[in-house]
């Protein structure tokens, strides 16, 4: 079953063409790696689906419905949940109310089985000692942890990770990944841009090579990495390999 | 000019100055929270950015209110307090209603402190990370919400130096708002000098007790300063590392 269906997507950043016809889809409990050069489109499109930026033209279709077309966006922004590259932490607030402002908020839970929720949740990333700690006092993994941690006290059907270790020092992105390939284990379904194609060699289900606003390519892992058909893979494969 | 001439015009007449004084107080704090309020209020729709599913008649009121609130501030920073204070007062007094002298000079200052505050909100707001907002956003929090939580928390931190400013700033420009005669500290200081003829030694007594009044409010809101500087943080008893993640694998 696809949970996500793109279909002919376009779009423009004035006349910066970004993304030019893309279509894919995501099914449940799948990971798809998004990989490509920067400027690519592969942020954009991520930020499409999560309704943080619109399209011009085709159709995003998740949990069956066409989101360009949802009034209510709060109510399906809670099913998808997003993680940033700069982690985005509410600086005000420590770990803990960081990922309980939403749960009270938006899903009206009372605060304490919020925090609950959080504490296990903070717990399965290993951050069980800092829920009083503020974002200040963090290194980047502990934070992209804790962004993590928020997003999944939603109980999102979906995450979308927009290069979750490209702000990280190298010692700090085994963390992450350890965090997320977990959630692939668990069959999370999550769409991921990154740029470490170690990782995700190891846990994609699906890879899917965007050049210039086009996928050039999309397949197994194994089919991209180790016999790609278009030539413009095997140059991108073989200058970061 | 003779300091014990100051000193004994101090004493003689320290009633009266405590009179300014307390005038002078109540219509500078009260003016700056009002102002505040107001600021608070006017710069948060202003830096309210519609989303790009807003209705078109959401955007057409949003940009009715952008043009008006920008017409108070531009009037109210661009035209002397005193003459604001002299046209409102008697504007009000002589069409409307015979208001209360205190009360007026209150609301002027309020007005005008409003339209420097809603400025500095609304740097204050945009200044904090567009990112925190995508963040809340993206949890399904409505704009309002991640407004009241997330970021005029940060963005009453990041403005309070300047926040802070004007009650110095209302402190020493209440001042002109002896023309509508109230009783502040410059008033005052009119009367006694008319008395006593001693127009410098008044004077200067009054700067001291002005310079004593704006030394003390910015030790004050310095030491606010710091304390909303100074973050909580925790210190964890045990290292966390990736060899500790354990995943509850789901439904377990």
């Amino acid at each position: 079953m696809a949970l996500i269906e793109i279909k002919n997507v376009k779009k423009s950043f004035e006349t910066n063409k970004v993304l030019s016809d893309i279509s894919f889809e995501v099914n449940k409990g799948d990971v798809v790696c998004m990989i490509g050069p920067s400027g690519s489109g592969k942020s954009t499109m991520l930020r499409c689906i999560n309704l943080l930026e619109d399209i011009d033209e085709g159709q995003i279709i998740v949990l069956g419905q066409d989101i360009n077309k949802i009034k209510d966006i709060n109510a399906y922004r809670k099913n998808v949940g997003m993680v940033f590259q700069q982690f985005n932490l509410f600086n005000n607030m420590n770990v803990l109310d960081n990922c309980v402002l939403a749960q009270v908020k938006v899903l009206k839970k009372d605060k304490n089985e919020a925090e609950q929720v959080a504490i296990q949740r903070l717990s399965e990333v290993g951050l069980k000692d800092f829920i009083y700690a503020f974002p200040n006092t963090l290194s980047g993994g502990q934070k992209q942890r804790v962004a993590i941690a928020r997003a999944l006290c939603m109980d999102p059907e979906i995450l979308l990770f927009d290069e979750p270790t490209s702000a990280l020092d190298p010692q700090m992105v085994g963390e992450v990944l350890n965090v997320i390939k977990n959630l692939a284990d668990q069959d999370m379904t999550m769409v991921i841009v990154t740029h470490e194609m170690a990782f995700a060699k190891d846990v994609a289900d699906k890879i899917v090579f965007m050049d210039d606003g086009i996928i050039l390519e999309e397949g197994s892992p194994d089919q991209i990495f180790n016999n790609p058909k278009n030539e413009r893979t095997r140059q991108f494969l073989s200058r970061i390999i | 000019m003779s300091l014990s001439k100051c000193l004994e015009i101090l004493t003689k007449y320290f009633p009266s100055f405590l009179l300014g004084i307390r005038t002078t107080l109540i219509v500078a704090i009260l003016g700056t929270l009002i102002g505040l309020i107001i600021g608070l209020f006017i710069g948060g729709i202003r830096a309210v950015k519609l989303d790009k599913t807003a209705s078109k008649s959401v955007y057409i009121i949003k940009k009715i209110i952008d043009i008006i609130t920008k017409i108070y501030i531009e009037v109210f920073r661009g035209t002397p307090m005193m003459v604001q204070a002299v046209f409102i007062y008697y504007l009000v007094y002589t069409n409307i209603f015979k208001w209360d002298k205190m009360f007026a000079a209150i609301f002027i200052i309020s007005i005008n402190t409003g339209a420097y505050m809603a400025e500095i909100i609304r740097s204050g707001i945009q200044a904090v990370d567009p990112g925190q907002n995508e963040a809340a956003r993206s949890l399904g929090m409505s704009s309002s919400q991640t407004m009241m939580n997330v970021i005029l928390p940060q963005a009453i931190k990041n403005a309070f130096p300047a926040i802070g400013n004007e009650l110095i700033v209302n402190i020493k420009d209440s001042s002109v708002l002896m023309i509508i005669s109230i009783t502040e500290l410059m008033f005052q200081s009119n009367s006694i000098a008319g008395t006593t003829y001693r127009f410098t030694e008044t004077y200067f007594v009054t700067a001291m007790i002005y310079l004593f009044l704006t030394s003390i409010s910015s030790f004050i809101l310095h030491l606010i300063e710091k304390r909303l500087n100074n973050t909580k943080t925790s210190f964890p008893q045990s290292d966390t590392n990736i060899h500790s993640i354990v995943i509850a694998s789901k439904g377990e």
